[in-house]
């Protein structure tokens, strides 16, 4: 292979080519045009291409009419509520209703704090209660938080009611 | 005589074979790694969010996907893939539908034809609440026929503006119940995880 170009093989006689050539004549090819052709279509396609393939993350709503009525039990509740502000509150109900105090989690500590509850009680179920003034980022991140959990995710998106607004303002807004 | 003509002018000759070789590698990855985005769905930008988290399982469906974009200005567009499902539910091949669910404000696609600071060069059909219910359902309805498969159906896909109001997503979820569209999935960018 000297000079790396293509070695043709022998051309056979004809054209009354010289003795020399006959014996190995290296005949180069001249690449530089593939080359030119090939650069244009690398360019072409590397600014095209779309490498990061889009993320999903699922949500499922719960099967069944809106008028179907679930018996939950209220003690195996946990309300998430999340302000304007986006702030997170944590709050549990209780056997007869009542729920407790509102708990203002940390964005970040949202996955880590429903592990915690859910290993003192696996039958959690998750009511989401957010602001129609939050932004869409937000509910993401928060959804994101409950994705990455390590426990049975079981939610429920509920509507922010008067009370829900009264308690998240009275813990802080 | 040729000796004098090489220390002149040396005749340098510059190997190529290593450089198209990895040219053409190059060429190949991306050739095959390639996807082509139709120009008119770009139109209509949304900031997705970001998220850690990903289904390993659930991924983007290459057809009959049902794109609902939730731009910063509260509108949900709504568009499938499939042109000849546009073409029958909107009538007309390009055509995209807009819904908005706060009736109080209006929206300022419908007056002036632009998303964002980008023209919208497609033809917009408005709807109310009841109209959107509707048109999902007759979207699926549509994959199915033309599919001649009882069970084909979209790919629910939500490509939220992270300044949109959760409002609007409250809304859109409502009507996708309403709709029997249970299941659906957040579109989202990655993040990396700080924590670990």
């Amino acid at each position: 292979m000297a000079g790396g170009g293509f070695d043709a093989p022998e051309v056979g006689g004809g054209k009354g080519s010289k003795h020399k050539q006959k014996k190995g004549a290296g005949v180069r090819i001249d690449m530089t045009p593939m080359v030119d052709v090939i650069m244009l279509l690398l360019t072409f396609f590397m600014l095209t291409t779309t490498l990061a393939a889009p993320q999903l993350m699922k949500i499922s709503l719960p099967k069944g009419d809106t008028k179907d009525k679930v018996k939950v039990d209220m003690g195996n509740v946990l309300y998430v509520r999340c302000s304007d502000k986006g702030n997170v509150y944590f709050s549990s109900g209780k056997s007869d209703g009542s729920e407790s105090e509102l708990r203002k989690v940390e964005l970040k500590n949202v996955a880590s704090e429903l592990e915690k509850l859910f290993a003192l009680n696996n039958n959690l179920l998750l009511l989401l209660k957010f602001d129609r003034k939050m932004k869409y980022n937000v509910m993401a991140d928060i959804f994101d938080e409950i994705s990455r959990a390590k426990i049975e995710k079981r939610y429920a998106f509920l509507k922010m009611e008067e009370a829900d607004f009264q308690k998240v303002t009275q813990a802080g807004g | 005589m040729k000796k004098v003509r090489d220390i002149r002018k040396p005749d340098i000759k510059i190997d190529m074979t290593p450089m198209v070789d990895v040219i053409m590698l190059l060429l190949t990855f991306f050739m095959l790694t390639a996807t082509f985005k139709a120009a008119e769905s770009e139109a209509i930008e949304v900031a997705l969010p970001q998220s850690v988290y990903s289904d390993p399982d659930n991924k983007m469906k290459e057809t009959d996907v049902l794109t609902l974009s939730l731009t910063k200005g509260g509108d949900i567009f709504v568009d499938v893939d499939n042109y000849k499902i546009r073409e029958k539910i909107f009538g007309d091949q390009f055509a995209i539908g807009l819904f908005r669910p706060d009736t109080l404000t209006q929206s300022p696609v419908a007056t002036t034809g632009k998303v964002g600071d980008k023209d919208l060069k497609r033809k917009v059909v408005i709807m109310n609440r009841a109209q959107f219910e509707k048109i999902l359902v007759d979207l699926k309805n549509t994959l199915r026929s033309f599919s001649n498969n009882k069970n084909a159906n979209f790919q629910v896909v939500i490509k939220g503006d992270k300044d949109t109001e959760y409002g609007v997503f409250e809304d859109l979820m409502a009507s996708l119940h309403e709709s029997d569209n249970k299941m659906f999935s957040l579109v989202t960018t990655i993040k990396a995880d700080k924590k670990e």
